[in-house]
């Protein structure tokens, strides 16, 4: 990681690296910093610690210093205390980057170095990094990574000094790793307002000159929301990248018709598997040839009773406190898929089945028909439990401004009318937002 | 919304609208089921989250089968009953 930084640090060093509605770090700032960490790591003789800082500006030194010295970071989530409190214990961290006054005294905050402090001469060969998952279906894992591996995923991508990234997630994120490896990589600006919220994000790309943008469905559907109650027009946005959640190909033709210049790709990347590559067509799911790709092939991925297994060389060393994984290895991903002709759709997550008297139905053809509907601005479908049929399909709507929930209620079902009897929604509440984690819709809860 | 008997109906009769099975004549006599207005499993259970939605709790929760819209409108009655 630091590697990235020093090689812009080196041709350009006031060039901005990560731009805020408060200041601008450069790609020599972040390099100066990252050294510094790395110092400091490698006279204290820390080979594991947590990053609690939230800013990016303050985040990635932290990494790119651990990447320098072989030290495994975990970024955390922004938290309260209470949830820092537990992760510390679950991870076993007894250091930490930026801290705070409510967990110093359970993990030591990393200080300045020494001025005697140097700094090994060779990178270690092993180089850890430790992402934690989203927990949307339950308690956050931690994800063992190499930056070797990490690193060789843009090793081909191409400088691009004038491109201005909106950081949408989290760099704790995996997905946030790779905006920022792909910034890093292409000698690019890294927009990261605070919150990551898309209202903050949209003012953002409006007033810091942000041209390329990867994010969740449920972000862009938040995002256009966002834009049409703003009523400021369509930003110039060059690229749109979407991934983390299915999907579907009726927010992939908005997206063009909003954004008519930029270029869509869709990425389907896990914090195990790492990325597949991405896909650039415009239609939902993947292409069938993802499947049965040449031995030597880094990822390969095949059809399992209707879930997506795949074998990734690139991809998660192993889980925090286990064994490591054959990197040679078949892995259920846990998405439901059906091969319609050419291509491979998504029809949900297997934690997310709702079962409705013995039938199981997946939410999400039911999510993008309700999110069809107009007046919807934002949907999710999920199981509610039911003293009858052990559980009915709910769905909570996002109205937009100016309709009337009767009206959109009824054509909610007029629009499911002819889905299996099942299927078709028995509880539909509207509300003024929707469960989300990590930007992702939480659809497995009640 | 209270759970007084008229707003009860009322909640009992839309959703009846709603589904197209309503009968001509509204009263506590109204069976639900194969031999009445015949709701399935599926839009009992969509009654049942319904009456919850309005009313806080609902019969089918609470462990009873109603069979007619009478026995519902007892649920809450002796509800109301206890409350006071």
């Amino acid at each position: 990681m630091i590697e990235l930084l020093r090689r812009v640090r080196d041709v350009d060093p006031d060039r901005p690296a990560v731009v805020t509605h408060d200041g601008t770090a450069t790609y020599g700032d972040l390099h100066a910093a990252a050294e510094s960490i790395a110092r400091a790591l490698t006279e204290s003789a820390i080979s594991r610690i947590a990053v609690t800082d939230v800013e990016a500006a303050g985040v990635i030194p932290a990494l790119a210093g651990a990447s320098r010295v072989g030290t495994e970071a975990c970024i955390y989530p922004p938290a309260e205390p209470a949830e820092i409190t537990d992760l510390l214990a679950r991870f076993d961290h007894h250091d930490c980057i930026a801290g705070s006054p409510d967990v110093d005294h359970l993990a030591k905050p990393l200080g300045a170095p020494s001025e005697n402090a140097s700094l090994p001469s060779d990178t270690p060969e092993e180089r850890p990094h430790l992402v934690l998952t989203t927990g949307t279906t339950g308690t956050p894992r931690g994800v063992r990574h190499d930056w070797n591996r990490l690193l060789r995923g843009v090793e081909r991508v191409e400088p691009a000094p004038e491109d201005r990234w909106l950081l949408a997630y989290g760099i704790h994120q995996f997905a946030g790793l790779q905006v920022l490896l792909h910034v890093a990589a292409a000698g690019s600006t890294l927009v990261a307002p605070t919150p990551r919220r898309p209202r903050e994000g949209l003012r953002a790309i409006r007033e810091l000159g942000v041209t390329h943008l990867s994010a969740t469905p449920t972000y862009w559907r938040f995002l256009l929301a966002e834009m049409q109650s703003d009523g400021g027009g369509s930003p110039p946005l060059r690229q749109i990248t979407l991934g983390g959640e299915a999907i579907p190909g009726t927010l992939l033709e908005k997206l063009g018709q909003v954004f008519p210049d930029a270029r869509i790709s869709q990425v389907y990347a896990a914090s195990e598997f790492g990325s597949s590559g991405s896909v650039r067509d415009g239609q939902a799911g993947l292409p069938i040839d993802v499947i049965g790709r040449d031995e030597d092939a880094p990822v390969d991925m095949k059809v399992v009773d209707g879930q997506l297994w795949m074998r990734s060389r690139t991809g998660m060393l192993g889980y925090y406190g286990e064994e490591s994984v054959d990197a040679d290895g078949w892995r259920p991903t846990g998405d439901l898929v059906e091969v319609v002709g050419d291509r491979i759709l998504f029809r949900g997550r297997t934690s997310e089945v709702i079962n409705v008297g013995g039938v199981k139905i997946h939410p999400l053809p039911i999510e993008n028909l309700v999110a069809g509907v107009p007046g919807v601005a934002i949907c999710r479908v999920h199981g509610r439990p039911s003293p009858v049929t052990g559980s009915i399909v709910a769905v909570e709507v996002v109205l937009l401004p100016g309709h009337a929930d009767a009206d959109v209620r009824s054509a909610i079902r007029a629009a499911c009318s002819e889905l299996p009897a099942a299927a078709r929604p028995r509880s539909i509440t509207f509300v003024d937002s929707v469960t989300t984690i990590g930007n992702k819709v939480i659809r497995s809860t009640s | 919304m209270t759970n007084s008997t008229t707003d009860v109906e009322n909640v009992i009769r839309e959703y009846l609208t709603m589904v197209e099975k309503v009968p001509e004549t509204f009263d506590g006599d109204v069976k639900l089921f194969a031999d009445g207005v015949g709701l399935d499993s599926l839009e009992t259970a969509e009654l049942s989250a319904i009456l919850e939605d309005h009313f806080g709790n609902d019969p089918y929760s609470a462990g009873d089968t109603p069979e007619t819209v009478g026995e519902i409108l007892r649920f809450y009655s002796v509800q109301g009953a206890e409350a006071s």
